[in-house]
């Protein structure tokens, strides 16, 4: 018989009072209280000591629950879910019963609510507080409850009915059109049904199905399993690695890493890069001591189906990038990047035509992502000062979820270099960390396609930051400096299958035993012990002679460590299950036997005419309309709920001056005794790819490195991370904007000499279902390239924010303004695309950088701010609302017309503001610099007041800013 | 021979290394222990007159903030805590530290009966967590770790940092001068339950609480965050400040107070 714990809040709750304010928005006014319900079927449950532990007295009682309400509403896990709460409530019961090995507590939370619902209003709101994919939801009226005693004690527990599992053979001997289904659908099942998508075109198949004949057999499932997820465009980058049109080495080779290359060479002795391309993250020069690692990755497709999940999921999994850097990095700093779609908005789409299975709303998935990276960063004590979040409805598809963790990590470890690292024939595998469901099952396979009705819901995962803190903190604090290991990654999409995979690239080899996989639940069939996701693992190649004492010590730190096989120089990798053999696949063909699919492709610059339109008849309310876009309005919501203040390094914060301005720069010292800090920004215009992805991938290169270098880096220690999420990348035009976007990137960071280090792509950013009035639709993803910057600034005293500091102080625009609002916020605004899409000149720019550096160096700006989306409009909006103080400014000196000036969205620009002792000194440092403007002063009064243009009162400007998303 | 500090690690606490440096940069010798490796052997305390229990989110705040990190000490180490707080040592718990403090009973502890549950350290009002800079003032003159502070400017984040208590348990808090730290507005008006000034809606705006000695101190902000001027969120607007009057910035700020009290406290 289960036992079941229902803790009640007794005094106020945030948790309720957040719902009743919910309720009545949409005048449902109603009292809610909140039970933490514990259910177990162990008999130390029944045992009053626990149910004392679970409860805060002073706050929470146990017991009978009141009788005063009218609905119940229960919300917990489908089975397997990962369940936190459960896991924590399961360690307490241990303790509490001195018995290491009592049954699992699964945890679910009921909310009482007295009020006037009816019972589907009951249904909506279980809808909004809880996913289905995830998560179920019981509602009782209160006669029900009465009728029933309470609450039905559910007990979530997996039961896979897979006994005496083995490795079925796989019949490839079929026609083309029954080997593309195995692809698209899956493996068949006994019973008929389909295990989900292998992702493996025809191509790739019928080099499959030439292999096996060379072997004379069939394949096992877990062979075809492990190739397609090895062979995915999510692992294996194909369109990146292809030969395409006449670039033969592909877009990778041909541009990414040649411009790394080139840039290496240029540089010589004062080269920055130590590792790159090569492992987990890249990584840079930070001191002579340290090095810094920087890895952005995208989980755009779970996030879709469960925001939370999916976002916490990628944050804890980046996490993990940089814990598998070289010898392992210590996380210092996490960042983020969200697409959404806007959240006061809901288009409506469903993946079939009756609307029954609608996608989540635009508001359900940006408060679900912002959540699960909250949880995820602020559970593992990693600063998250720096991000962005950008709204298209284009993204109602699938959100883009952008995630990155810099690490740190010393020079030299155990007198070696603590960047390289080399799994030895003989070493044994070992897996630290979570054990492993049926979660995550073919998250590779699937994040390479795009999301249709049969997008499988097992692909969902849900990280538990506390299992991987502890594996980490033992790893990055303790084990890595005993030296006990050679080589060490981290297990993400394809599970073990890809983490061993790629580490016995190194030795030439593996033989895994599968059965000594430790398992959540048992009857789990071998392929997918192997290809699961279960999140928070690293795999490590460990000399045989340390072993023992590597399990012992985790074991210590309450994380469990396995070994589960042998890297060997075999050429083979080697599965058996039971001493049967499973999977006998060559090494070569496993990582080289990808066939090469050459890609064509075409290219048409978008975009219409450029408009003619009316000057605004009122410049002030312009400008309040554009700042409370929300691409340009204040993001505070969001920095206040991410700790960017732990580990006590923030030096330059999200929200910036007295006027809280949220910045897209940050400047972290991740050693606090040196003066040295990191400085980290990112740059993204999805909405110039709608005339031409060239300015697009300019322009986000340029702002990830101008923010930087306003910020006052050292521009000699600056570099790249490249993330390409696109759409439909099956099509040919589609393949010539991404061309058109590699080359431009190439240009610009050879000309600027900032190296990419590390990238990761996303190709297919596309959504097909159904509209809202049944008819089909293809919702894709603008293309878009997010470029994230990392560098160093020498002392921090040098940090520069973007509020001005003092009234009196001069005003300059730095760069060259032009006619320049295609695809801007602006013409958005007013329902335009125009053709005017802003060009980079990277030569041009790069002067303006150095001269800039030099006065940075000097401390003779004040405030600097790069102009971004909303032109200069939007930035001395931003100044004037960020220092509190008026600005007096004459454009009239331009000879552009007023709208154009302010709201051209021309890149390469800097607003600073300087005090009045260093005007003369800065004048002189751009003398000959002939785009260096004086444009005004900081002002006594309380306007932004632009000279026969507007005239705006601060406190207005203040409200239009920060007052659209202020209640999320 | 300067004090010797025991900073605790492990599930899911993550602020040890910064703390650690606070301790060491008031000269004071700190060591960061893991939790398992001080319950095998729980004498370790007898070589430490300092015990800090850092900011973090042990056990992901599961069945609420420090409570199951405190249950895991109560079960393993209750007596050897017992005997540490009774000598003459101090104690600091800071944000998940506080929640554990609290959720030990080691606060209040009311005229030294450790153990009791009497204040609890809950879910902000606003249910969302908070990281931004706060004032507060300093009472409770009694403790060591307050000897002549008056206010900090020193940062939160937590989603559950609001204490709540009953009517009694405040006034007696109160009137044994044993609430360390209240919120107040820039001006030094007290906060009044109003956000942003008390970020949780903690009762009587409280910030931090001692046991009836004063020794054990428990608090929600984050000193070790703001101890150096460069750490300040008002860093930019002080350095150009003082670059603009010719004059020098102070290298240390508020929260650097609270760990030189602490080796002062052993040292004088």
């Amino acid at each position: 018989m289960p036992y079941r714990i229902e803790v009640l809040a007794h005094e106020e709750d945030g948790r309720a009072l957040r719902i009743e304010k919910l309720l009545a928005s949409r005048g449902n006014p109603a009292h809610v209280r909140v039970a933490d319900v514990y259910t177990s079927e162990s008999k130390a449950a029944a045992d009053k000591r626990f149910a004392e532990s679970l409860a805060n007295p002073v706050t929470q009682k146990t017991g009978s629950l009141p009788r005063d309400f009218d609905w119940a509403l229960e919300i917990g896990f489908l089975p397997g879910v990962t369940d936190n709460i459960g896991h924590t409530a399961q360690e307490i019961l241990d303790l509490c019963s001195g018995d290491s090995e009592t049954s699992a507590v699964y945890s679910s939370r009921l909310y009482l609510i007295q009020g006037d619902l009816s019972r589907e209003d009951v249904r909506v709101l279980a809808g909004e507080l809880s996913n289905k994919l995830i998560q179920r939801a019981s509602i009782k009226s209160r006669e029900d409850f009465e009728k029933d005693g309470g609450m039905d004690a559910v007990i979530p527990k997996v039961h896979l009915d897979n006994k005496g599992a083995v490795a079925d053979d796989v019949d490839l001997n079929i026609s083309d059109d029954l080997l593309e289904l195995v692809g698209k659908s899956g493996i068949k099942n006994l019973d008929g049904s389909r295990r989900g998508p292998l992702g493996l075109s025809l191509t790739y198949l019928k080099a499959i199905q030439a292999y096996f004949k060379k072997e004379g057999r069939a394949p096992k499932d877990i062979e075809l399993e492990m190739l397609a997820q090895s062979w995915s465009e999510h692992c294996k980058h194909t369109i990146f690695a292809s030969p395409i049109d006449d670039v033969r080495d592909g877009l990778y080779r041909h541009y990414i890493k040649r411009a790394t290359k080139e840039i290496r060479e240029i540089r010589g002795e004062s080269d920055i890069c130590v590792s790159v391309f090569s492992d987990n993250a890249g990584g840079i020069i930070f001191d002579e001591n340290y090095l810094i690692t920087d890895k952005v990755e995208t989980h755009n497709s779970p996030s879709a189906l469960d925001p939370f999940g999916g976002a916490i999921t990628g944050i804890v999994g980046v996490n993990r990038d940089c814990i598998g850097f070289g010898q392992g990095a210590k996380p210092v700093i996490n960042r983020y990047g969200f697409c959404f779609a806007d959240p006061r908005t809901n288009p409506g789409y469903s993946r079939d035509a009756k609307g029954n299975d609608p996608l989540l709303s635009p508001a359900t998935i940006m408060n679900g992502v912002v959540a699960g990276v909250e949880a995820g960063g602020n559970c593992s004590g990693i600063p998250t000062p720096q991000g962005f979040v950008y709204f298209d409805d284009r993204f109602a598809g699938k959100p883009l979820v952008f995630v990155g963790t810099i690490g740190l990590i010393p020079r030299e470890v155990n007198g070696k270099p603590g960047h390289i690292k080399k799994a030895r024939p003989g070493d044994k595998i070992v897996v630290a960390g979570g054990r492993v469901g049926a979660d995550g099952i073919h998250g590779a396979t699937f994040s390479s396609v795009a999301l249709d009705e049969g997008s499988p819901a097992t692909a969902v995962q849900i990280g538990d930051p506390i299992t991987q803190k502890k594996m980490s903190d033992a790893i990055v604090k303790e084990i890595r400096d005993f030296g006990w290991y050679s080589a060490i990654t981290d297990n993400g999409a394809g599970g073990l299958s890809s983490s061993i995979g790629e580490m016995a690239e190194q030795s030439g080899g593996f033989h895994v035993e599968l059965e000594t996989v430790p398992l959540k639940y048992p009857g789990m069939a071998p392929w997918e012990i192997w290809i699961s996701e279960s999140q928070e693992r690293m795999t490590m190649a460990v000399p045989p002679e340390n072993t023992d004492k590597l399990i012992a010590f985790f074991a210590k730190r309450g994380v469990e460590a396995t070994v589960i096989g042998t890297y060997t120089d075999s050429g083979r990798a080697y599965i058996t299950w039971h001493g049967e053999t499973i999977l006998d696949l060559d090494m070569d063909f496993l990582h080289d036997g990808v066939p090469e699919t050459p890609l064509r492709t075409t290219f048409t610059r978008g975009g219409d005419s450029e408009p003619s339109l009316d000057e605004p008849k009122d410049y002030a309310q312009a400008l309040l309309d554009l700042m409370g876009r929300p691409n340009l309005c204040s993001k505070e919501f969001i920095a206040t709920q991410y700790d960017h203040e732990v580990q006590g390094g923030a030096v330059l914060k999200p929200l910036q001056g007295p006027g809280r301005v949220y910045a897209e720069t940050s400047i972290t010292k991740p050693v606090l005794s040196s003066p040295k800090g990191v400085v980290l920004s990112q740059g993204l215009f999805p909405r110039y790819s709608d005339i031409d992805t060239g300015a697009m991938a300019a322009a986000g290169l340029d702002m990830a490195v101008r923010n930087a270098v306003a910020a006052g880096v050292d521009f000699a220690q600056l570099a790249l991370l490249d993330n390409f999420c696109w759409c439909s990348s099956d099509e040919p035009e589609r393949l010539g904007q991404l061309k058109r976007a590699v080359e431009t990137i190439y240009e610009m960071a050879v000309k600027y000499e900032t190296p990419f280090i590390s990238g990761k792509d996303s190709m297919f950013n596309d959504f097909k279902g159904y509209d809202a009035s049944g008819k089909p639709v293809k919702v894709s993803a603008p293309p878009t390239l997010l470029v994230s910057s990392i560098g160093v600034i020498p002392d921090v005293v040098r940090s520069i924010s973007l509020a001005p500091k003092a009234a009196g102080d001069s005003l300059y625009l730095l760069g060259v303004t032009k006619d320049e609002l295609g695809a801007s916020e602006y013409y958005d605004m007013l329902g335009v695309t125009g053709q005017n899409v802003p060009e980079t000149d990277a030569h041009q720019n790069l002067r303006l950088y150095k001269l800039y550096a030099r006065a940075s160096r000097d401390r003779l700006i004040s405030s600097a701010l790069a102009l971004g989306y909303g032109g200069l409009g939007a930035a001395l909006a931003k100044k004037a609302i960020a220092g509190g103080f008026g600005l007096d400014v004459d454009l009239s000196g331009f000879g552009l017309r007023a709208d154009k000036m302010l709201f051209s969205e021309s890149t390469g620009r800097i607003l600073v503001s300087v005090a009045p002792q260093n005007k003369k000194a800065f004048e002189k440092n751009f003398s000959g610099f002939e785009e260096c403007h004086y444009i005004g002063s900081v002002s006594y009064s309380e306007n932004l007041f632009i000279r026969d243009v507007l005239k705006v009162d601060l406190k207005a400007l203040d409200e239009a800013y920060k007052a659209p998303l202020r209640n999320y | 021979m300067s004090a010797r500090v025991l900073i605790l690690s492990g599930y899911g606490l993550n602020c040890e290394e910064e703390t650690q440096f606070a301790f060491q940069h008031v000269g004071l010798e700190g060591r960061i222990i893991h939790i398992n490796d001080l319950i095998e052997a729980p004498n370790t305390l007898d070589d430490y007159q300092i015990l800090a229990v850092p900011g973090g989110f042990s056990y992901g705040d599961d069945t609420g903030s420090g409570n199951a990190f405190a249950q895991k000490m109560k079960l393993a180490l209750w007596d050897a805590l017992k005997a540490f707080v009774s000598r003459d040592t101090l104690t600091i718990g800071i944000c998940n530290g506080c929640q554990i403090l609290s959720n030990l009973g080691l606060v209040p502890g009311f005229d030294g009966a450790y153990g009791e549950r009497d204040v609890a350290v809950t879910y902000n009002q606003s249910a969302r967590y908070q990281c931004r800079w706060v004032d507060v003032a300093a009472s409770g003159s009694k403790s060591p770790w307050l000897a002549g502070i008056e206010r900090m400017h020193i940062p939160v984040a937590h989603g559950e940092g609001r204490f709540m208590m009953s009517y009694e348990t405040l006034e007696r808090l109160q009137s044994g001068g044993q609430v360390a730290f209240s919120y107040i507005q820039p001006d030094g008006r007290a906060a009044g339950g109003a956000f942003p000034y008390n970020p949780n809606g903690a009762v009587a705006d409280i910030a931090g609480i001692t046991d009836h000695s004063g020794r054990v101190l428990a608090l929600m902000p984050h000193p070790e965050r703001g101890m150096f001027t460069w750490q300040r969120d008002d860093y930019h607007e002080m350095k150009d400040a003082a670059q603009r009057n010719g004059e020098s910035l102070p290298e240390e700020t508020d929260g650097l107070a609270l760990f030189r009290n602490a080796a002062r406290y052993f040292n004088d």
